[in-house]
């Protein structure tokens, strides 16, 4: 289980999205109001190789979304 | 309207103290406001004749400049012919923003006309977008929408502008029109230990290879790269985008990297036990087979900005997190401060000073593109811009171009649009309108543009057209050679139009170069000429790019001709 939090709530749509992209499913996602952001929970399964794409890509749109915090 | 100021007139005001100069859009319905309050407004506007070109000019302002490119379309139609640009711009991470109209708050998600949920199709593919859904929040959308286009590694952000929200009013003393520039983010810096191992990698190697990409452009790190590069002593590659970076006469630079980069340069990466990849990410087109790639590197430096490439492709031993710039700057006093062992001999082997492009021999006295271009880059004023399109022509360009700056070669790599490079020419004329800008062109690619001929004529642009015309898509035709058993499908176009009457009837010049013996004097007739103009050049039609190395394989599978 990953916790992030973002500001754009629409974050966790666009990392199914490329969980999908990659052949991983989701085995647990949660997203909840946090002040002016979003705390959101997620766990993905899948091949190794697609979950550590999944994960740069998701640390890339974090550091996309942490610009828009700053 | 005394005393009140619409949303579309904060959106000009904002884009003007944001240091927007000139926007490249197409009016339509939902975006009518803007046009409204731009009919009287400072701000230059370009008019361009599909949205598809509005984007990729602003990607050439954007390119040749280094700032934002601006582009504005319409709802619906309008705002998914700029979807291609914006991908092209995240993947060669353009700051670029995008303005889209869209229909009213109140009719969203009833299949309005013009209607689309742009915001949901651009989700993937932008840094971010944003919704206004106020004229409040146009000004604080805009400022935000700049800084995150340029801000780290840059790429594009689209506002999408309801019309009602256009075309509300407010009170001019309720809103403050001078708009401060957001100040710079802070940007990650390397971390000093990991420089000192860099720095501690290269004293220790015996082959070191430095490979600069496009973070050389958008970090300005040109004039400290090549600062760090003659300190090193190393040979130099570059990507398709880090061409420019190094000096193009200096001797150290071997060329491009890659698919159909020089033989030396690919060679040189294989034997070099040392790589400082700097502001690259390892792009297929450059690696070939990943496991094949850098066989006999201990250590790999790579730099760049985004830590997210780190180790997605290619392991590297050493990070440096930052902006290319600061990083190469640390770097370089680090150097100055290093007795590195001399490389010399290792670089006059890998330079291989006699190496030439293989080239095919064309048949029937046709014309040689690869000749073509040898010719017009040794003739081209150092400072001139050039753009290409997508396919050969790009490929033999990139081989041999000699930009002094990246800034001055404008080409769609991560993405490969055809499409981009008569637009994105008309960009960088914009941006420069003193400098010889060059977009260079096949026939396949220039039909999805040449509708810009009327923005060349209608905006005064001096943009000249090299069309290498081989009546076919050539790179899909060489594939198809090399690669589906020569296979012809769907790739020959022996039904091409006219090109100079076309252009003429536009109202550019235009002229046909079919023979080797005219081909300078016709180049120097292009240069010299003070419009636009357009060189059809009727090319040898199974003319190849040499060498390749054909997709998914290494550097001892390149070919430098077909096989026997």
């Amino acid at each position: 289980m990953r916790t992030v939090t973002a500001t754009d709530g629409r974050l966790l749509a666009r990392i199914i999205h490329l969980a999908h992209r990659f052949g991983c499913t989701y085995t647990s996602v949660a997203s909840q109001r946090a002040g002016a952001a979003y705390r959101i929970e997620f766990a993905f399964a899948g091949p190794g190789d697609a979950l550590r794409r999944l994960d740069a890509q998701i640390t890339k749109l974090l550091d996309d979304d942490r610009e828009t915090m700053e | 309207m005394h005393g009140r100021r619409t949303g579309a007139a904060i959106v000009l005001d904002t884009l003007e103290n944001l240091g927007v100069e000139t926007v490249f859009g197409y009016p339509g319905g939902a975006i009518m406001p803007l046009y409204d309050a731009l009919y009287d407004h400072r701000l230059a506007h370009v008019l361009v004749r599909h949205e598809a070109a509005a984007v990729f000019a602003a990607s050439g302002y954007a390119r040749s400049t280094g700032r934002t490119g601006v582009c504005v379309a319409t709802s619906g139609p309008g705002a998914t012919n700029l979807i291609t640009g914006i991908v092209d711009a995240l993947m060669d991470n353009v700051p670029l923003v995008a303005l889209t109209g869209q229909v009213r708050t109140a009719v969203m998600g009833t299949d309005a006309f013009q209607e689309v949920d742009v915001a949901a199709i651009t989700h993937q593919v932008t840094k971010r977008n944003i919704v206004v859904r106020s004229i409040d929040q146009i000004e604080p959308a805009l400022r935000e929408a700049f800084s995150l286009a340029s801000g780290s590694r840059p790429g594009p952000v689209l506002v999408d502008l309801p019309t009602d929200v256009l075309r509300a009013l407010v009170p001019s003393e309720h809103l403050d029109p001078r708009v401060e520039s957001s100040s710079p983010r802070a940007k990650p810096q390397a971390e000093p230990a990991l420089l000192d191992a860099a720095i501690a990698a290269l004293a220790t190697a015996e082959r070191p290879v430095v490979i600069v990409g496009g973070g050389a452009r958008w970090s300005g790190a040109t004039e400290v790269f090549r600062s760090f590069a003659a300190r090193a002593g190393a040979p130099i590659v570059a990507t398709l985008h880090g061409l420019g970076a190094a000096y193009p006469g200096d001797p150290a630079f071997l060329g491009m990297l890659g698919m159909h980069g020089w033989k030396r340069a690919n060679h040189a990466v294989a034997k070099a036990d040392v790589i400082f990849a700097l502001g690259m990410r390892f792009d297929d087109r450059v690696t070939g087979d990943p496991s094949k790639f850098a066989p006999n590197a201990r250590t790999i430096v790579h730099a760049d900005i985004d830590r997210s490439e780190f180790n997605k492709v290619v392991p590297a031993q050493i990070t440096l997190h930052g902006d290319l710039r600061e990083t190469l700057v640390a770097l370089d006093h680090r150097l100055a401060r290093v007795a590195l062992p001399s490389f010399a001999q290792w670089r006059a082997q890998a330079c291989a000073p006699h190496e030439r492009l293989p080239c095919d021999d064309t048949r029937d006295d046709h014309l040689s593109a690869t000749d073509f271009l040898d010719a017009l880059f040794a003739a081209l004023p150092a400072d001139a811009i050039v753009s290409t399109d997508v396919g050969q022509h790009q490929m033999w360009a990139a081989q041999r171009v000699r930009a002094s700056h990246p800034q001055h070669f404008l080409t769609s790599g991560g993405l490969g649009s055809m499409g981009f490079g008569l637009p994105a020419a008309i960009g960088a004329q914009v941006a420069h309108p003193g400098r010889t800008v060059v977009a260079i062109v096949g026939d396949g690619g220039f039909q999805m543009s040449m509708a810009e001929l009327a923005t060349l004529r209608r905006h005064d642009l001096p943009v000249k057209i090299v069309l290498l015309d081989n009546r076919n898509l050539g790179m899909v035709r060489q594939w198809q050679e090399l690669f589906y058993n020569a296979r012809y499908s769907a790739t020959a176009l022996p039904d091409n139009p006219e090109f100079t009457t076309i252009a003429r009837a536009y109202g550019v010049e235009a002229r046909l170069v079919d023979h080797a013996n005219a081909v300078d004097a016709a180049i120097a007739r292009m240069i010299e000429s003070s419009g636009p103009m357009l060189l059809h050049c009727a090319c040898y039609p199974h003319e190849n790019v040499w060498p390749i190395i054909p997709s998914g394989k290494g550097v001892d599978d390149l070919l430098e001709a077909l096989p026997a």
